[in-house]
């Protein structure tokens, strides 16, 4: 007699999700962007840092020809020189630089021991930035920025909404309405202008933009897991773990919330793009992530002021397409995520 | 209905307290006297400087006669043009006011159209274009959107100036405007495309159908009309989104009005100002969608009871 067995709700799911193909393809694109941003200092030619100042704002797929000269101060990061031309003769290296000017250098003092190990002629696939900056190395590095921007302010709009939804949701009442009360204060402000206000309360840099994006976009969440915990309190099995003596503690997290995790699930990804548009809108303004730690909305900004004049748009283009390419595989996740969660959505 | 109307105001006013408190909160980190003096003041001028902003006496004093000030008003000033914040603002409202409110109507009428047509024939090809369109456009941040506007539209095809105010001719208006309307359009088209589908599971459309109406009249005036409930908020709500993305289209098209003043602000941590903006869109917020609410008690005898 063949055995029935069940299937769990997450293999349902992932059934599901893997059927739909904007989900796939945004799972698939994201992995790769992952990748690269844990990947980075491999995969990219460059330090995000080094200026080629000879080299700045040079269009896509320019090809310079550097030297590497020995960095005292930072061993693993050479500094770079660009040169038109070059001349070993015995322990010294005669080069022009790129408007003709002759210089001279000891051998000693520059990268490698075998004859021109230190020349090279690198390709600036993406172009260079105002301080010759190579634009590829900066997407890539910026890459690292947003995701973790979107991990961890997630994480933070995930632990205040969870905590304070499942109060209001559980024991309703007085409580509800104040955690209802501090919702609609703090929905009141677009959450941007939300973000922008606490960036300027915490003052710029790379914790506080987290710290302000998480801080700000906890509402949703919140609404959400009261909602659900309005339904899920009436359920038996609550009422039974009341019956077996167990703390609201216990029962809030370890039964009830799992049986909200669906919608939780869905509006996190959302949020963890979201997230990443307000990082990137905010070092727009100037404030968030500081130089020279490179992130999209400062390349951004940078590009800006060049589209005026009508040279050089891929400063402006390449991240602004990297962006949108993250937050719409975001989005193409989420909403196939959504459709494996809800079997009502997916069936129409 | 009475009854309704006074609560719903009370507890209006009751969140805009906390608004205020918040927007009270909203200075940079530091002593801000010190911060306007610059590090090499003497502390004698500081002392002055927080006389002048108050900043001498307890919290909750402030706080109070930030809130008293504001009942007349009163804003305070900007440190950077020392100008009255609500001045500045009443004088660049006229030009967010006609960006916001032109972007809006667009973005609502498209967005409705297009949710309809894919709405009209679920799964088809004119459903997916116009899905994976709309999904494209909740992915672009408007500003990066004005960006790209900037690069097509004004550089490379010169079909539209690149920035400047309306008073020199309305082809200024557009590529703002249409910036602006992008995001709520695509998804209001999301909602209303959903809320379509709802409708038309319902009962009483098979009964129009099975009365032998034609699927036009049932697809607009039973289903659309229903339908158009979850837009309605979908609409006042995304209208908060619209004035915080006005800071960015503002800064990026040159265009004066109160988002460009709080851009400017922000880079120069000209506080008073940033808390004036940024309390001034939250206002508009709130009454927008406390409004949106009374409407709905109106029409809707359910939300009442609620």
């Amino acid at each position: 007699m063949k055995q029935e067995t069940g299937e769990s709700l997450s293999r349902v799911a992932w059934k599901r999700l893997r059927k739909n193909r904007g989900a796939v393809i945004g799972m698939v694109v994201l992995s790769v962007m992952v990748l690269m941003a844990i990947t980075a200092p491999w995969i990219t030619p460059f330090d995000p840092t080094t200026q080629i100042l000879e080299y700045s704002v040079k269009p896509a797929g320019f090809r310079g020809s550097v030297i590497y000269k020995r960095n005292l101060a930072d061993e693993s990061v050479p500094s770079i020189i660009a040169v038109s031309s070059i001349e070993e003769r015995g322990d010294t290296v005669f080069y022009k630089d790129p408007s003709g000017e002759p210089y001279r250098i000891a051998r000693s003092s520059l990268l490698g021991r075998a004859p021109m190990e230190y020349y090279s002629e690198p390709l600036f696939i993406l172009g260079t930035d105002r301080f010759g900056r190579d634009l590829f190395t900066r997407l890539v590095y910026g890459m690292r920025v947003s995701l973790s921007v979107g991990l961890i302010s997630e994480s933070i709009a995930l632990a205040i909404g969870i905590f304070l939804g499942a109060l209001a949701g559980y024991f309703r009442g007085s409580v509800d309405d104040s955690i209802m009360w501090l919702v609609n204060v703090v929905w009141s402000f677009p959450t941007i202008l939300l973000v922008v206000a606490f960036s300027v309360i915490l003052g710029k840099g790379y914790w506080q933009t987290f710290v302000a994006i998480g801080i700000s976009s906890w509402v949703d969440i919140a609404r959400i897991v009261r909602g659900q915990f309005f339904s899920i309190r009436e359920q038996e099995y609550v009422e039974a773990t009341r019956a077996l003596g167990y703390g609201t503690m216990r029962t809030i997290f370890r039964h009830m919330l799992p049986n909200a995790a669906g919608p939780i699930i869905v509006l996190s990804t959302a949020g963890f793009a979201t997230a990443i548009i307000a990082e990137a809108s905010l070092s727009f303004i100037g404030l968030g992530v500081q130089p020279p730690t490179p992130s999209w909305g400062q390349m951004i900004k940078d590009g800006y002021g060049y589209i005026a004049l009508g040279t050089n748009w891929g400063m402006t283009l390449f991240p602004s397409m990297a962006m949108a390419i993250g937050v719409l595989v975001l989005n193409l996740f989420g909403d196939g995520l959504r459709d494996a969660l809800d079997p009502k959505t997916s069936q129409r | 209905m009475i009854t309704y109307l006074l609560r719903k105001i009370l507890y209006t006013l009751l969140v805009l307290v906390g608004v205020v408190v918040v927007t009270f909160f909203i200075r940079p980190p530091g002593d801000p006297a010190r911060v306007l003096l610059g590090q090499r003041a003497d502390s004698a001028s500081v002392a002055v400087m927080r006389e002048q902003l108050g900043l001498d006496k307890p919290l909750h004093i402030q706080v109070a006669k930030y809130m008293i000030n504001l009942t007349k008003g009163d804003l305070g000033r900007s440190i950077a043009t020392n100008r009255s914040v609500s001045e500045t603002i009443i004088e660049r409202l006229p030009a967010t006011a006609l960006l916001a409110c032109t972007s809006i109507v667009i973005a609502t009428i498209l967005g409705i159209l297009l949710g309809v047509i894919a709405a009209w024939r679920p799964n088809s090809w004119i459903d997916s274009v116009t899905m994976s369109t709309s999904l494209l456009g909740i992915s672009l941040p408007a500003f990066v959107v004005g960006l790209l506007f900037v690069l097509l539209f004004g550089v490379v095809l010169e079909w539209f100036p690149n920035s400047g105010y309306v008073d020199r001719g309305i082809e200024y208006l557009i590529l703002p405007m249409v910036t602006l309307a992008i995001r709520p359009m695509a998804i209001i088209a999301r909602v209303t495309r959903s809320s379509m589908l709802d409708v038309l599971g319902q009962d009483y459309i098979r009964t129009a159908r099975a009365k032998g109406l034609s699927s036009r009249t049932v697809f607009i005036k039973h289903a659309l009309r229903n339908a158009l409930n979850p837009v309605v908020t979908t609409v006042s709500a995304w209208f908060a989104g619209l004035l915080a993305g006005t800071y960015f289209i503002e800064f990026i098209f040159n265009w004066p009005g109160i988002g460009l003043a709080a851009f400017n602000a922000i880079e120069k941590l000209d506080y008073p100002m940033i808390q004036g903006t940024v309390l001034f869109t939250a206002i508009v917020f709130v009454i927008v969608n406390t409004a949106a609410d009374l409407v709905y008690g109106f029409i809707d005898p359910k939300v009442r009871l609620s």
